[in-house]
């Protein structure tokens, strides 16, 4: 089956925040997983992997300890904390390029290069591994697929796409990996009670007039 | 949208416009999303048929109405369904409705109409495809159903006052778009010229439902009578709208997307400071201005609701519409910024229905400068989502300060300050709001308190210094990341937020929802509680076969047919 991107937007959204992230994350991690499902990529498999890992239990130990070098975490890096802090520190490219250790689900960085991208105005290489990556504000030069974690990810700027991805309109999820977003969504969902049903919505009036 | 060089009179403060009793006090105007549509479509001439309808006696079946603009098709499915009484329900939570639709573009095939004959009917629980730009439904008005089917049936016309005072014989309880349920994203149309302008495919969707609900009345109308049925009459069809019931999900839509509503309420503010910095009005706009202000009047009068806060703000309406009268019985607007002098007088005067009235209609003769800015309604900004890092802690601060001072003077600990949260329920996903100390609700709470989160990004701010990135704050602190990002939209998007407090005791949801339906172009807003309302559209306007430039534009004022 497939999705529209807008429902892979909000899918993704409720499921991050149903995973613990903070909101403005999973309005983050929603975008992020539909830009990569309009390159090609498996949006629904990447974000559901970085759910699945359960960071946001105890993000003070995966984020960056500080910005102005080498970011590393306590623990594995989230990407949902590296990420959105590599489009707010863009700027920090002028100077040198940025390099991360121990990065969880790195085709998330993806996302948020593109943003530093834009908001720099220039293509930057990101390197996961030895798989290298380039992405410009409407482009994308990226493998199919990506590790699942990094030992080291270097984002510099500069670099030429040598064939970007075909762009989607909609995406395609693994079933399983969808339904497991639905999952996580619905712990945003409140529970159906009667009192819920009465008092919640609607004009306690019948419609049948 | 730089046009204030044009403008003398500024337009009017954030401050102002954002309080929630005066955005639940907003009326529609030429740049409704309604009126825009059907200006258009006389404009490029569209062409509208009727290939399918396949309607049986008991009122079952599919019909197709097509409407043909300059460069594409868009094609209304609709199935018609035999409703039992006791599953009639507006509500999100309902699963059978009398009609289902969906708008195809481009023209269906057999196919086509057979894979939606599959799936609308099921609305939510079906899928549509990138085919389908809408997905909705439609319930009738018991009432007038019947009466206007058991009147044509015995030959005779409905009767008028009914229809006005009830104003359609269906109501849409879901107008879905935007890529919902598996519809086109709304990108596969954004860049039409069609459809650029914010809910044109949901507006040509109702517009197009209503032709299709008058032609079923008329269907079961003959069904009933045989020979003797009468033929609904024209001048009194065109008295017959589509209701619409909403609840609350449009609250939320407009908290979710600060840069539309912003350029919603921005393009008609500008609009209101454009006209107001005429300095003269000439004879024609004048008898323009004086006509509509009473077939408004007209319209006033045919406006029911029994709903105890619209009940009295009716009331004060109508003493608005006298004291108007008054008014332009002793003013003959010609010098001295007439516009400006009325808006002037109307903020001392009226009450902020009127108010909002006059502001509304003093735009109707000036289209050459007002319709312009209805390019200006859309979002296009997607880079507005990211954030600046490099913004100084103590400009947010600032920003902070600039929107939100009135939520830092108060105490969000305090009960009735936060008495109410927003939550989705697990029950048909329908957003809905509760008591946050009497339900079991907080877990679940949505993002819908802006202003309460801007407080606490503010007292998280303090103890940081000025000078450093916002950047530093937010790695640490990612729990207001979705505030930071809201806050530096305000700068360009002065009129995106609510100055009110959207979780206190006494807010009223009907006040957020009635903000969205106005620039809709929706009339006789009903509110039938607190958090749910029901409205007119198109009520006026003239039928796809009838549309022409004369009568595609001023329908929404209404004139007695003599």
């Amino acid at each position: 089956m497939n999705f529209s991107l807008n429902e892979m937007e909000a899918t993704a959204k409720r499921a991050t925040r149903g995973a613990g992230y903070s909101w403005g994350q999973a309005e983050e991690a929603s975008k992020a997983a539909r830009w990569l499902c309009a390159q090609g990529l498996d949006g629904a498999g990447i974000l559901s992997s970085l759910l699945e890992r359960g960071l946001a239990s105890d993000p003070a130990t995966h984020r960056p300890g500080q910005i102005d070098r080498l970011w590393q975490g306590e623990e594995a890096l989230c990407p949902l904390s590296a990420g959105p802090l590599l489009s707010d520190a863009a700027h920090l490219l002028k100077t040198s390029p940025i390099e991360m250790r121990n990065v969880a689900v790195p085709a998330l960085m993806l996302p948020f290069a593109r943003h530093a991208a834009s908001i720099l105005n220039e293509a930057l290489t990101i390197e996961i591994d030895t798989v290298q990556s380039v992405v410009g504000e409407d482009w994308l030069m990226a493998p199919d697929s990506l590790p699942k974690t990094a030992h080291t990810v270097v984002v510099s700027r500069g670099g030429a796409p040598t064939a970007t991805r075909e762009q989607e309109t909609r995406a395609y999820p693994d079933p399983q990996d969808w339904d497991m977003l639905n999952r996580y969504a619905h712990r945003t969902y409140a529970p159906a009670t009667e009192e819920s049903r009465l008092l919640g919505a609607g004009s306690g009036l019948s419609d049948n007039d | 949208m730089d046009a204030q060089t044009q403008t003398q009179i500024e337009r009017r403060d954030p401050a102002t416009v954002m309080r929630l009793s005066r955005l639940g006090s907003l009326h529609q105007c030429r740049l409704s999303f309604m009126r825009q549509l059907t200006r258009r479509m006389a404009r490029e001439n569209w062409s509208f048929t009727r290939p399918v309808f396949d309607i049986d006696a008991n009122g079952v079946g599919r019909a197709v109405y097509t409407s043909q603009g300059p460069d594409r098709t868009y094609s209304l499915v609709a199935f018609a369904h035999d409703l039992p009484p006791e599953q009639r329900s507006d509500r999100v939570i309902a699963e059978a409705w009398d009609a289902t639709f969906a708008l195809f573009d481009g023209i269906p095939t057999e196919a086509d109409i057979d894979r939606l004959s599959r799936n609308v009917p099921l609305q939510e629980a079906g899928r549509v495809s990138e085919s389908e730009l809408s997905l909705s439904r439609a319930n009738r008005s018991v009432r007038l159903w019947d009466h206007v089917v058991k009147s044509l049936a015995a030959g005779q016309q409905p009767d008028v006052e009914q229809i006005y005072q009830v104003g359609y014989l269906m109501r849409t309880t879901a107008v879905y778009g935007s890529g919902k349920f598996g519809a086109a994203d709304r990108e596969k149309v954004a860049d039409r010229p069609e459809t650029q302008a914010p809910f044109q495919v949901e507006m040509l969707s109702v517009f197009l439902t209503r032709a299709f609900v008058r032609d079923l009345v008329q269907h079961m109308a003959n069904v009933q009578g045989g020979d003797q049925a009468a033929t609904l009459d024209p001048e009194i069809s065109r008295w017959l709208g589509i209701g619409n019931s909403t609840g609350l999900g449009m609250a939320p839509f407009i908290v979710n997307h600060p840069v539309l509503f912003n350029n919603w309420i921005m393009v008609r503010e500008e609009a209101i400071a454009r006209v107001r910095s005429v300095d003269v009005a000439s004879d024609a706009e004048i008898a323009r201005f004086r006509d509509v202000f009473e077939r408004s009047r007209l319209s006033v009068s045919w406006w029911r609701s029994e709903h105890p806060i619209q009940v009295k703000k009716l009331e004060a309406l109508k003493a608005d519409l006298l004291l108007i009268s008054e008014y332009l019985r002793q003013d003959n607007l010609t010098a001295d910024r007439p516009w400006n002098r009325l808006v002037d007088w109307s903020e001392t005067a009226l009450s902020e229905e009127g108010q909002e009235l006059l502001a509304s209609l003093i735009l109707e003769p000036y289209g050459d400068l007002v319709d312009g800015l209805a390019s200006c309604m859309a979002d296009t900004r997607s880079q507005a989502f990211v954030i600046d890092g490099t913004m100084s802690i103590g400009t947010v601060r600032d920003l902070i300060r600039e929107t939100y001072a009135w939520a830092l003077d108060l105490d969000w600990d305090v009960r009735e300050n936060c008495a109410r949260a927003w939550y989705v329920s697990e029950e048909k996903l329908e957003p809905r709001m509760g008591e946050r100390f009497d339900e079991p609700i907080s877990d679940y709470e949505q993002p819908l308190a802006p202003a309460r989160d801007a407080a606490a990004a503010y007292d998280a701010l303090g103890g940081w210094e000025d000078t450093k990135p916002v950047a530093e704050f937010l790695l640490r602190h990612p729990e207001h990341r979705h505030t930071i990002r809201r806050v530096q939209m305000t700068p360009s998007a002065p009129y995106g937020e609510i100055r009110d407090n959207t979780i206190g005791s006494k807010v009223l949801p009907i006040d957020m929802l009635r903000a969205k339906l106005s620039f809709f172009g929706a009339t006789h807003f009903d509110p039938r509680s607190d958090r749910w309302v029901r409205i007119c559209m198109y009520s006026g306007a003239p039928y796809p076969e009838e549309l022409t430039s004369e009568n595609a534009d001023l329908w929404v004022y209404p004139q007695e047919p003599t």
